[in-house]
Order: structure tokens, then sequence, then C-alpha cells
């Protein structure tokens, strides 16, 4: 199926048309599986019982530069990934791994215990466990009728 | 050096293998090719891979004839009353393989893993000093 299409293709510009065609479809146009457009880090979340637990792969950071806070029900993980030491940018022969400041922020399905949080950093993973608040029983709300 | 032809997929993804069900020891796992850092220091080249959630006891790291391969094992510690709310990444192994130049001093390749990150270092070789060859009269 053509991908370059003029708005009506005139008989001269038939050949033309399946050149271009031709040359956009030896490039491969997928960006499937490019790393540098993906959220850094990624994050699963996972319920348990008692608790919620966010995980993050973020290898290669220094505990001090992992900045973790709880807001109105958003959880918010941030620091910075510095690049390799004496590296300079035309040194890289190859370069994949993100870095540079990052940011992400979750929103929690249910409501924290804030005082029994916890985060914990080890091989590269961040782990944050978030115990459920316990449920408050419910109230009625009396309606009053308009006079 | 360069990258080995036995890559899975056209760049730096993953190959995945499906797990049946829930993730049993046994089980086949997920395959990911790790993102990598090279570049060129005055000693030779310096290898960076992210390996989150390996730890030295995962990691196998090995040259043979003049193929470096990395393999780095994950523990997944995900307890078994637990499910998925939300899933962006998958827990499997990582496995990347390069092919070395023979400027490479594959004695002194040394490596460190810190916080889920292979530093590998791969030194030049010393090149062979140009020698004097004494001819003698006969």
């Amino acid at each position: 199926m053509p991908i370059f299409r003029w708005g009506q293709a005139w008989d001269p510009y038939r050949d033309l048309e399946r050149e271009v065609d031709r040359l956009l479809q030896g490039v491969n146009l997928s960006l499937h599986g490019v790393r540098f457009s993906r959220r850094f880090p990624q994050v699963n979340l996972l319920e348990q019982d008692d608790c919620f637990v966010l995980t993050a792969e973020i290898p290669g950071i220094d505990v001090s530069q992992l900045e973790v806070t709880m807001s109105s029900g958003f959880l918010t993980i941030k620091g910075t990934r510095l690049p390799p030491p004496e590296a300079r940018d035309d040194t890289f022969r190859r370069q994949e791994r993100f870095h540079g400041p990052w940011q992400r922020k979750i929103q929690l399905p249910d409501r924290i215990n804030e005082d029994g949080m916890r985060a914990d950093y080890k091989v590269g993973v961040l782990r944050v466990t978030l115990p459920k608040a316990q449920s408050t029983a419910v109230r009625q709300i009396k309606v009053n009728e308009g006079p | 050096m360069s990258e080995s032809q036995d890559r899975k997929g056209p760049d730096a993804s993953s190959s995945m293998i499906p797990i049946p069900g829930d993730q049993v020891a046994d089980s086949p796992r997920l395959l990911f090719n790790p993102p990598i850092d090279i570049y060129e220091t005055s000693d030779g080249l310096v290898l960076y891979a992210d390996l989150p959630g390996v730890d030295s006891d995962g990691l196998d790291l090995q040259v043979h004839d003049n193929r470096l391969t990395l393999f780095g094992q994950v523990k997944a510690d995900v307890s078994e009353s637990s499910h998925l709310l939300h899933q962006e990444y998958h827990v499997g192994d990582f496995l990347r393989s390069f092919i070395l130049s023979d400027e490479v001093d594959h004695d002194r390749i040394q490596a460190k893993l810190t916080n889920g990150v292979l530093r590998v270092e791969l030194p030049r070789a010393a090149r062979a000093k140009p020698r004097r060859i004494d001819v003698s009269d006969s």
C-alpha cells in the first residue's frame, strides 16, 4: 500500500510517487523498541492484602540522589542519573542508557497509611511499600429537606 | 568492538519468551537485551550496562574466543498473594554479547557491578614496541 500520495496523482507524477514509496519503504519506519522514547524509570504497581507495592527499575542511582514523596494520593519519585564518569559526548561509541533528571508521579488507587510507608533500594530496583489505611466506618449523611 | 550478530531483534529492545501462567521457578523466562553505553578512554574502552535486579551472584560474564557475553539472572521477589495493578516492565534475565576487536587485552578485562549497573573495562593491548634486530657480520 502506498505510503506517499499526492493529493491528485497526475500521470507525470506516477513514476515519482512510486519511487518515493520505494524509498520510504526501504527505511525502517517502525519505532518499536526504541528505548529512548520510553519513560524512565519503568514502574510496576502491585497490590497485596494489606499494602500496595511500587517497584521501579532505576539502576545506577546514589540513594542520596533519590527522592520519594507522598502527597494527596500521589506518590512522586524523582532523581538524576549521571552519565558515566570520564565519558565525553565525542567519545561515545554507543549510547543507549538514559541519563539526566527524571520524575514519575503515580496516583494510588486507595488511601495510604502514610506513617507506615517505607522505601528500599537494592541492586538498582526501588521498592516502595505503602500500607493501606484502615477503612473508616461508613457514615450516614442526613439529608435535610428544604423549607 | 562490535555487536555480535546473534541478537534476536533489530534494536535494543527485547526478545520475549512468554511465560505461561505465573512465574514459576522452572518456567521459561523472559530474556532482555540490556541498554548499554560504550565509550573510549585513554586506556581503552569502557562498557556500561543496565541490569536492574541483578546481583553479583546472578551475573555471568564470559570471554570466549573474541566474544564477550554478559548474562544477568534476576531473582523475582514477588510474593504469591500480590497481583499487578499496573505494569510497565517485565521481570526477566539479561543477555547481550559483543565481538571484541583484537586491540582489547583479554587478560586485563575488569568488571564491577554497582546498584544494578555493570561497568566493564576493556583495556587496549600494549602495542608491540618496535625492536631493533641486530645484524651480525658473517
